[in-house]
């Protein structure tokens, strides 16, 4: 025996045991929707930004250009007489950058830390402009003395036996090209190499913008062929601006850009326009337009990412980008439309630093700071101080993850950010976005592209549009047979035959929802297709065979009715129904040559202009609604036969028919209870994963289309979480899109169960 | 007849329609599956099509339809073709052909023609010319070739086994003690630092050990090597239906018969043959022929690790909330919010398996106890362990259900006379309560293994492949591999009818892959359903 003690103590133990592990487990539920808006929050957080670390340049040393590594432990200057110098700015006083200390004085020591010179430079020259373009490793060096030098910048990076990290900066000195031949210094500049093509412009002190062009050609006859072009620019502009107004006023240019492809120039002007010059031959540039753009000097221009979107800022600090959309009024098809407008800095964009990984870019303001602007969500991220002088130049780290920049006291300032979700806003998640290449504002769901340069669209209306088209049509099937089917249930049908059907609908509401996925994919859309026809026929003719069985039925002879029982009709309407198919198939044939020319899809596409896809929305209406049924049946049944009795036997005594008392007594008080049955339907249909990825073609489109197909919320999680790499942005839009998913159906679910209960309490009234 | 509709006869005809039409959708859905999925290993006659054009055509018939006449006026007669299974993809490139009707002079069914199951390139269909064995010739013609083919057909079975253990079995171990050796080393040179002195012998050891099992792969790897040799003893050269001759290891055919020739209890026979092989053999040809043996186990697998967490986390919650936690609106926000859970989105709970069991619980473990393998993740990926803990969260809620019901169903009465004896509250839960709940707590297993065992939206991203390289229980230490990755039955279904490139040689095995799953779902709910309904019946009895 056990002593009573003991017995307390075990059953106490037991209490706390249970309890704790009960409440525990339920909280581990909870803990579900906590962890997945944990994991979405990044998506909405602010950027984290570290402390503005500062470094004083000796005197002696001219920054020209700056420019960061991926590890922020190899960052260079290059001085404007040509001294490149590297050192670490997330660690300042360890090797081998040299002995420069917080706050302390650059010297530029040309032995101790990593100084190089450059060495097709001569030391009579200086540097006195630089390009640098899209993916920050090349530069363009413009000198005093008229010619272009471009770098390219590389890091090797080795791992020691500890495991440590060496980086070992490498400097390539590539085309030394003399462009002006008076050696006037070259003021701004702009240069651009593709394979061994170079397009280069510059705009020289005394205030001439030239060109210089090289391209080289294969044939089989000549070899390789490399030709050189000269051409002054500068007439053709002011050739443009007297036709408008002052023809002796000097054309100033203030910034200048070529792109990636060789193929357009853009030069910012004093006045605010933009020159758009056609440099695809090489021989002869061609201004082709002219656009005024601000009313102040546009101060910088930069393309970003990708080569296609320009951004231009402007004396009063304001940033636009352009790209050229197709524009059938325009000259050449193309026309270079303001496409974005971010928040107006107030104060002279200094200098622009376009990301190396997305539409994001720095700007450097004269008021000393520097902000973070992402371009197709048109937010702006940050604003720093990083001074209170007005920063000369800004570089952004290729990883984003760190700014470095300089102002015109000679002062670098380095400043680590963390902004892993810049292009994600409300915005660009649910609202219209014009990306580049499209010819408007779209919503538009393509996570993942064949280059580097892709830019992800995370439009989650498309799945939104998606999942409520296959729901809405999978209920518009379900909702019919499922309610009337539960009233005929619940209310006409034999006790015997009930016995049978409710076990058979809750195998039905079992059969995975792989199995219904893969018959409508492989089984039933193959049907459909070649007989639309009699699928269209058959919604019709089954309910009219229904009702014109009641017709015969009455007008049998009642010695023949009398061997069924009531209660049976739907037994009997098998065979009818069955018949009936048989015969829409057959008549599809017939219909289709008669009304649809002999092939319905053709007809569809030739008269309505839509398109129809062998795996669409009607199928998975079918399939959807065949796993939807089970549900709705069950729990309307359920509200239907729960009707009080007392209410039925009194309907029928007032004397009421069958039907009277079904439709204005138990229909009326139980109506509630179809409709939580008909939202929780709605629940099961929205998260539905398997059935609609394999019953559609998943393409993520917006039409309401029936016979083409969508992409849900759901099944775009399932094909797109295995490739998004943890942490990334896409995965926390995946994220996103299953906690929209699960508040969506928790909601319905919830709000169900609080009719059910008030219906139960009701009927409990009565 | 207005007085008619008004009776509302109609209606309630209309209404009979609706179940008319879900009963005749089920029963249709079922027999399709049924006769697509049992009739695939019968082993139908082959046809001889002598086309007009003097082209003759080998092969089962597998579909006949009509042909569509787009623009055709009506009244014209329909015009069918059929599909042929020709299979010889090594000769054709192509399993199937339509053939016109139209075309068609002549279809014999020739005793003679064979069908060769192989274990590369599907089905051959031919006429059997000669047998080669080891230099021994038997002709097509000597009525002893069948015989002869038969016997070196299972002879060559035996090599194949035999193969198969030495190169998945045998040499595999040896791979895998080697990786555990090479990972030991790693290791220890990561927790003492690479050069260190202490562990220099026991590393000398370890790879002494390695030494032995590379010599004893040399010897595997030899013996194996002459096995291959041996497969390329005999040979039978088949003709094709335009006569061409085709050499074929015998070694290579997993099945030789002519059904043409055949009664039906020898078809049987091969019927009941590819039945087995079907379940217990692995998957050949992209899963597209051969077996579902690792997609059935892992499924079976699954479906027992996430019941050992199902049933102690559901009970445990079902007894508080029924028996300790006080009842109020907070409890019963809690069975709401429970209940709504179940009708959750699978697709979410596997982005939370994805997010906290993967990448969150396996980065961990990853990092604390298999350092040696980083960076290649051990439990920081899919596997059978993430996955059944994802379907046991996705099912708790229906085992909570299920147990509260059976606990509510026992009379207040036996509660009462137990406390009433003196048995404290604990005493009265372990030894009247629950056994009473017994069987709604069997329910709500039952219904969450049907659950677990046809669902695959969350499995498909938590560990789920195409192809497993080995089963998550086997014969090396530690025996169960919870961290490994498995096939299960649902996503070979979705994989193979819709990512394999021949989904039309791949479609037949789908459909009786399907007609599996089915019956393990229906029948554990049929199951459930029987439980549920004797359960009800004990407790009404009780109260009268």
């Amino acid at each position: 025996m056990i002593s009573n003690r003991r017995k307390r103590l075990i059953d106490k133990a037991a209490r706390w045991v249970v309890t704790a592990g009960g409440a525990a487990i339920i909280a581990w539920l909870a803990a579900i929707f906590i962890f997945i808006a944990i994991e979405v929050y990044p998506l909405f957080g602010k950027p984290k930004i570290g402390e503005v670390i500062s470094f004083k340049i000796d005197g002696d040393f001219r920054p020209a250009a700056i420019g960061m590594d991926e590890y922020h432990e190899s960052s260079y200057i290059i001085g404007e007489d040509g001294r490149v110098f590297f050192f670490s700015p997330k660690n300042p006083s360890t090797p081998p950058s040299p002995p420069l200390q917080r706050g302390g004085i650059l010297s530029a020591p040309l032995e101790v830390g990593g100084l190089i010179r450059l060495v097709k430079l001569d030391a009579s020259s200086k540097i006195t402009s630089v390009y640098r373009s899209g993916d920050n490793s090349r530069l363009a060096l413009g000198t005093s003395d008229g010619r272009v030098l471009s770098v390219k910048i590389t890091y090797k990076i080795n791992y020691d036996s500890n495991n440590k990290r060496i980086i070992e900066p490498e400097i390539e000195e590539n085309n030394l090209i003399q462009i002006t031949t008076e050696k006037l210094p070259i003021k701004l500049l702009a240069f651009t190499e593709k394979e061994s093509d170079i397009a280069a412009t510059v705009y020289t002190e005394d205030g001439r913008l030239l060109f210089y062009g090289r391209k080289t050609t294969e044939t089989l006859l000549e070899g390789i062929k490399t030709e050189e072009f000269h051409a002054d620019l500068s007439d053709q502009i002011t050739n443009h601006k007297s036709e408008i107004q002052n023809p002796k006023s000097e054309i100033k240019i203030t910034s200048l850009a070529i792109d990636g492809f060789l193929e357009n120039l853009y030069a910012g002007a004093e006045s605010g326009n933009i020159y758009h010059f056609d440099i695809r031959e090489r021989s002869s540039p061609k201004l082709i337009n002219t656009i005024k753009a601000s009313s102040s000097p546009i101060t910088a221009l930069s393309f970003l990412l990708g080569d296609v979107s320009l951004v231009a800022g402007d004396g009063e600090g304001g940033i636009n980008i352009w790209f050229r959309v197709r524009d059938d009024t325009a000259e050449t098809g193309w026309r270079l439309k303001k496409i974005h407008t971010l928040k107006s800095q107030g104060k002279a964009v200094t200098s622009i630093s376009p990301s190396v990984r997305g539409k994001g870019f720095l700007t450097a303001s004269s008021d000393g700071t520097v902000s973070s602007h992402f371009a197709t969500s048109e937010q702006t991220r940050f604003i720093i101080q990083h001074s209170s002088k007005p920063i000369s130049m800004v570089s952004y780290a290729p990883k984003n993850d760190g700014i470095l920049s300089i102002d015109t006291e000679n002062i670098l300032h380095y400043q680590t950010v963390n902004d892993p979700h810049p292009e994600i806003s409300f915005k660009s998640l649910f609202g219209k976005v014009w990306y580049e290449g499209y010819e408007k504002e779209e919503y538009v769901w393509q996570s993942t592209g064949g280059t580097d340069d892709f830019e992800s669209k995370f439009s989650l209306l498309p799945l939104i549009y998606g999942t409520l088209k296959g729901t809405i049509y999978a209920l518009m099937f379900a909702i019919p047979i499922a309610v009337l089917g539960a009233i005929y249930t619940s209310l006409f049908m034999n006790p015997w035959l009930k016995g049978i059907i409710k076990p058979v609908i809750e195998i039905m509401a079992a059969l995975p929802s792989v199995v219904l996925g893969f018959l409508a994919g492989l089984w039933l859309a193959p049907l459909v297709e070649k007989r639309i026809p009699a699928i269209i026929l058959m919604l019709i003719v089954l309910p009219f065979l229904s009702i014109l069985s009641s017709l015969l039925w009455r007008s049998l002879p009642l010695s023949l009715k009398r061997r069924f029982n009531s209660g049976n009709e739907s037994l009997l309407l098998i065979p009818v129904f069955i018949l009936g198919m048989i015969i829409c198939v057959w008549m599809n044939y017939y219909i289709e040559n008669l009304l649809f020319t002999g092939d319905f899809r053709n007809w569809y596409y030739n008269t309505l202009w839509l398109r129809y896809d062998q795996r669409n929305a009607l199928i998975v209406g079918f399939a959807m609604g065949f796993a939807v049924i089970p549900l709705i049946f069950t729990i309307s049944e359920d509200a239907l036969s729960n009707v009080p009795k007392h209410l039925i036997s009194g309907s029928l005594a007032l004397g009421a028919t069958l039907w009277q008392t079904a439709v204005r007594v138990v229909l009326a008080s139980a109506s509630p209870g179809i409709f939580s049955a008909i939202m929780i339907g709605f629940g099961r249909a929205v998260g539905e994963t398997m059935i609609v990825l394999m019953a559609t073609g998943n393409t993520p489109i917006m039409e309401w289309n029936i016979f083409n197909g969508f992409r849900t919320l759901s099944a775009n999680i399932a094909v797109e979480i295995p490739e998004a790499p943890a942490g990334s942005t896409l995965y926390r839009v995946l994220f996103l899109a299953a906690l929209l998913l699960f508040i969506v159906t928790f909601m319905i679910n919830t709000a169900a169960e609080v009719v059910r209960q008030r219906l139960k309490k009701k009927y409990a009234q009565l | 007849m207005k007085k008619f509709i008004k009776t509302g006869e109609p209606f309630i005809w209309l209404t009979a329609g609706a179940v008319a039409t879900s009963l005749i959708m089920i029963v249709a859905i079922l027999l399709l599956i049924m006769k697509n999925g049992l009739g695939f290993f019968w082993p139908s006659d082959i046809a001889l099509l002598m086309l007009k054009n003097n082209e003759k055509l080998l092969g089962q018939i597998v579909n006949r339809e009509a042909i569509p006449q787009p623009g055709a006026a009506a009244g014209t007669i329909l015009k069918y073709r059929i599909q042929l299974k020709m299979g010889n993809r090594d000769i054709y490139g192509l399993d199937f052909k339509w053939v016109d009707v139209e075309d068609i002079k002549g279809i014999d069914y020739p005793e003679n023609a064979l069908c060769l199951e192989r274990r590369e390139w599907g089905n051959m269909y031919g006429f059997a010319k000669e047998l080669k064995i080891a230099g021994s010739v038997v002709s097509g013609t000597d009525g002893n070739i069948w015989t002869a083919l038969n016997s070196s057909v299972e002879k060559y079975g035996e090599l194949h086994k035999r193969i198969v253990f030495v190169a998945k079995k045998e040499i595999g171990q040896i791979n895998y003690d080697m990786e555990r050796l090479r990972l030991k080393i790693r290791k220890l040179e990561l927790e003492y630092g690479k050069e260190n002195p202490a562990i220099k012998e026991k590393i000398e050891n370890i790879s002494k050990e390695i030494e032995r099992e590379k010599g004893l792969y040399e010897k595997k790897s030899l013996e194996l090597e002459e096995l291959y040799i041996k497969t390329r003893e005999a040979v039978i050269l088949i003709s094709t239906a335009e006569e061409k001759e085709k050499e074929i290891p015998v070694y290579n055919v997993v099945r030789a018969y002519m059904p043409n020739n055949m009664g039906v209890f020898q078809k049987m026979g091969i019927y009941l043959s590819r039945l087995w092989e079907f379940v217990s053999d692995d998957p050949r040809e992209a899963n597209t022929e051969g077996g579902i043996f690792p997609a059935i186990f892992g499924t079976v697998m699954m479906v027992l690790i996430m019941s050992i967490a199902v049933v102690p986390l559901g009970v445990l919650a079902a007894i508080y909330l029924n028996e300790y936690a006080r009842q109020g609106t907070l409890v019963k926000t809690v069975r709401i919010a429970v209940n709504n859970l179940a009708g959750v989105p699978s697709i979410v709970f596997g982005v939370f398996g994805i997010g906290f069991f993967i990448y969150f619980i396996g980065g961990v473990i990853d990092k604390l106890f298999f350092p040696e393998m980083l960076p290649a993740p051990t439990y920081g990926t899919g596997g059978i362990l993430w996955a059944s803990m994802t379907l046991a969260l996705l099912t708790v809620p229906v085992v909570i259900v299920a147990t509260e019901e059976g606990l509510g169903a026992a009379p207040r009465e036996w509660r009462e006379g137990s406390l009433a004896l003196g048995a404290t509250k604990f005493e009265t839960i372990w030894k009247v309560i629950l056994p009473s709940a017994a069987p709604g707590i069997m329910t709500g297993l039952i219904l969450a293994m049907a659950r677990a065992a046809g669902e695959v939206a969350p499995l498909m991203i938590t560990g789920v492949v195409k192809l497993a390289p080995s089963l998550p229980l086997d014969w090396s230490y530690p025996f169960l591999h919870l961290e490994r990755k498995f096939m299960h039955l649902g996503f070979h279904i979705y994989d193979v009818g819709f990512q394999s490139p021949n989904v039309e040689a791949a479609k037949p095995m789908v459909y009786t892959t399907t007609f599996l799953l089915i019956g393990v779902v229906v029948l554990l709910n049929i199951f459930a359903i029987f439980i549920r309904n004797r359960l009800r019946k004990k407790y009404v009895s009780a109260t009268f």
